[in-house]
């Protein structure tokens, strides 16, 4: 790289983000035809602009589990997204130490017309699993989607159910250095749940080092040591779980009565008037 | 995970950009160790296309003598002069323009149609056209078998020149994977391209020799007052190609196959592999705004 950020001096850090800031530029937002972003183009509207993230530096060391908490639309996603490398960042940098591997949604590049075991080498691939690998997980992943006959069936023929079964087995079957966990997974029957939710613990317990989002506030007094408090982008605090999710209780609440107040002045005020005509 | 993997152990992101030999070599790379995702990628191509129809793989037999069958029917009631042994004439352009039309086409939409994992994992996106460039080879190779039974019935035509058809499909390769990156690319930020890419084909189809030979074109008053239509012509990437095939297939209108022209197609090649750096540059100069823009 030409010019980057100051070198990080710790040799500890698994994942070090700096001044880190992702910016989305509208123009080419979601499915635009040709007509809309000529029309834009000639009226030289000003490029609308974003910054889903800004300003966002920590550190995170082998042996830690970081919660990121916060509304909608903080940028909690965003931010499992430059940590997988997905996305680059528009401004300073992100450092990741180690194999990266997040949960999927589950199912996404499944290929219908191929066969569960066929799917499983094909995703393999994906993740960028050495071939041998792959084979090496195979039975494994058949034995805990529990699929019987129907790992040798096209995928086509699959419930929604099995599928997120086949996602999550393969998912879950690489132990990765740093595991990024988006919104804890909800899908299948309740057996199947139950099951996940116990190999994602596990997960949680052999990584080196894990970044969680969630919602769920147990979740990240249980099983994490430090918490990273997202509003609008910026970190609004950084800490122990414990002060960080109280910061996050405080500010829902703040936010819930400015709402209440809002719709106090705007929706019951007439309803009011019109009980006093 | 942490032994064997294709993907990188660490990384490091910064806004920084880096140069276009850079991204060159970068892609070069992304595509090398990821041989074997393009492997599943283009046999799964090759399973969907045959697996939703009553005569599966029988199609890519069929596909292009019926689509022989339309054109000689069609120049049969138009032409004024019949060319001798239309059907291997056109054949030999019908099976390379099908596997451009089809990889251009899957390529037009092979990074679009992905977007859920692309904004799930990280991994090489040029894999996703170079792919549906690859699985277009499949049915080129296909694309023999007919092309044998049709050769049966012209068998004074046949000569071991037809054997220089995969090193006229080299160059073709080359050129199709230029095009077939801007296209992936282009399509994520204009959804438009698909619909435009069906008449640009369409159009680009009737402008080359495919139908006619370029020398054909001398009759045509308008092309023998205009030279600089008839130099246009013949630097269209198509006309060298389809008078190569034609050259080493069918011959000329009135001899047997001779060796194409080699100056031309070298010609070709070279500006084609400047055109697949040209490409590979701007792919991978939006490749990172896919996730966002998707």
């Amino acid at each position: 790289m030409t010019e980057g950020p100051p070198p990080i001096t710790d040799t500890e850090h698994a994942i070090a983000a700096d001044g880190l800031g992702v910016r989305y530029t509208l123009r080419f937002s979601r499915k635009k035809s040709i007509q809309r972003t000529l029309g834009q183009w000639l009226a030289r509207d000003p490029v609308e602009q974003f910054w889903a993230l800004r300003d966002v530096t920590f550190r995170l060391v082998h042996g830690e589990s970081l919660a990121v908490i916060g509304p909608n639309g903080a940028g909690k996603s965003t931010l499992l997204q430059v940590l997988a490398g997905i996305i680059r960042p528009s401004e300073g940098s992100v450092d990741v130490r180690g194999h990266v591997s997040g949960l999927l949604t589950l199912g996404a590049g499944f290929d219908v017309e191929l066969t569960g075991r066929e799917n499983i080498l094909l995703a393999g691939a994906f993740l960028g699993l050495d071939d041998a690998v792959t084979r090496e997980l195979s039975p494994g992943i058949v034995e805990y989607a529990d699929l019987g006959q129907f790992i040798d069936a096209p995928l086509k023929t699959y419930s929604s159910g099995m599928r997120a079964r086949l996602g999550f087995a393969i998912a879950t079957s690489v132990d990765p250095d740093i595991l990024l966990l988006d919104e804890v997974l909800a899908t299948g029957d309740s057996t199947f749940r139950a099951k996940s939710k116990a190999r994602v613990l596990e997960l949680v317990r052999d990584s080196k080092a894990v970044v969680l989002v969630t919602h769920d506030m147990a979740w990240v007094k249980e099983y994490c040591n430090r918490a990273l408090l997202l509003e609008h982008g910026r970190v609004v605090i950084e800490g122990t779980p414990d002060e960080v999710v109280e910061t996050h209780r405080q500010h829902t609440e703040e936010e819930k009565k400015r709402k209440a107040a809002e719709a106090k002045a705007a929706g019951l005020a007439p309803e009011i008037a019109a009980a006093r005509r | 995970m942490s032994v064997t993997s294709e993907a990188p152990a660490a990384f490091r992101n910064a806004a920084a950009r880096p140069g276009p030999l850079a991204l060159i070599a970068e892609a070069w790379r992304d595509v090398a160790s990821r041989r074997r995702l393009v492997r599943y990628l283009v046999q799964a191509e090759i399973k969907r296309r045959g697996a939703n129809t009553f005569l599966g793989n029988l199609w890519w037999v069929l596909d292009p003598l019926l689509l022989m069958l339309v054109y000689v029917v069609l120049v049969a009631i138009i032409a004024r002069r019949p060319i001798d042994d239309y059907p291997l004439f056109i054949f030999a352009a019908i099976l390379p323009w099908k596997w451009f039309t089809s990889a251009v086409t899957d390529a037009t939409s092979s990074i679009v149609s992905q977007h859920r994992l692309i904004k799930q994992i990280a991994f090489p996106k040029v894999v996703l056209p170079v792919a549906a460039v690859t699985a277009g080879v499949v049915g080129f190779g296909f694309g023999m078998v007919p092309l044998a039974g049709i050769m049966v019935l012209y068998l004074d035509r046949l000569s071991p020149l037809i054997l220089l058809v995969p090193v006229i499909a080299m160059v073709q390769y080359v050129f199709t994977i230029g095009i077939a990156l801007l296209v992936a690319a282009g399509n994520v930020f204009v959804r438009d391209l698909g619909n435009v890419m069906r008449h640009v084909l369409r159009l680009w189809f009737y402008l080359s020799p495919g139908l006619y030979s370029l020398s054909m074109l001398d009759e045509v008053s308008l092309f023998r007052e205009n030279p600089v239509l008839i130099a246009l012509a013949s630097a269209n990437p198509f006309a060298i190609l389809f008078e190569a095939y034609r050259s080493v297939i069918y011959g000329t209108l009135d001899a047997g196959p001779v060796m194409p022209d080699w100056a031309a197609l070298g010609a070709l090649l070279a500006v084609s592999l400047v055109f697949v750096a040209v490409a590979t540059v701007v792919f991978k100069r939006l490749e990172p705004t896919f996730a966002k823009v998707l």
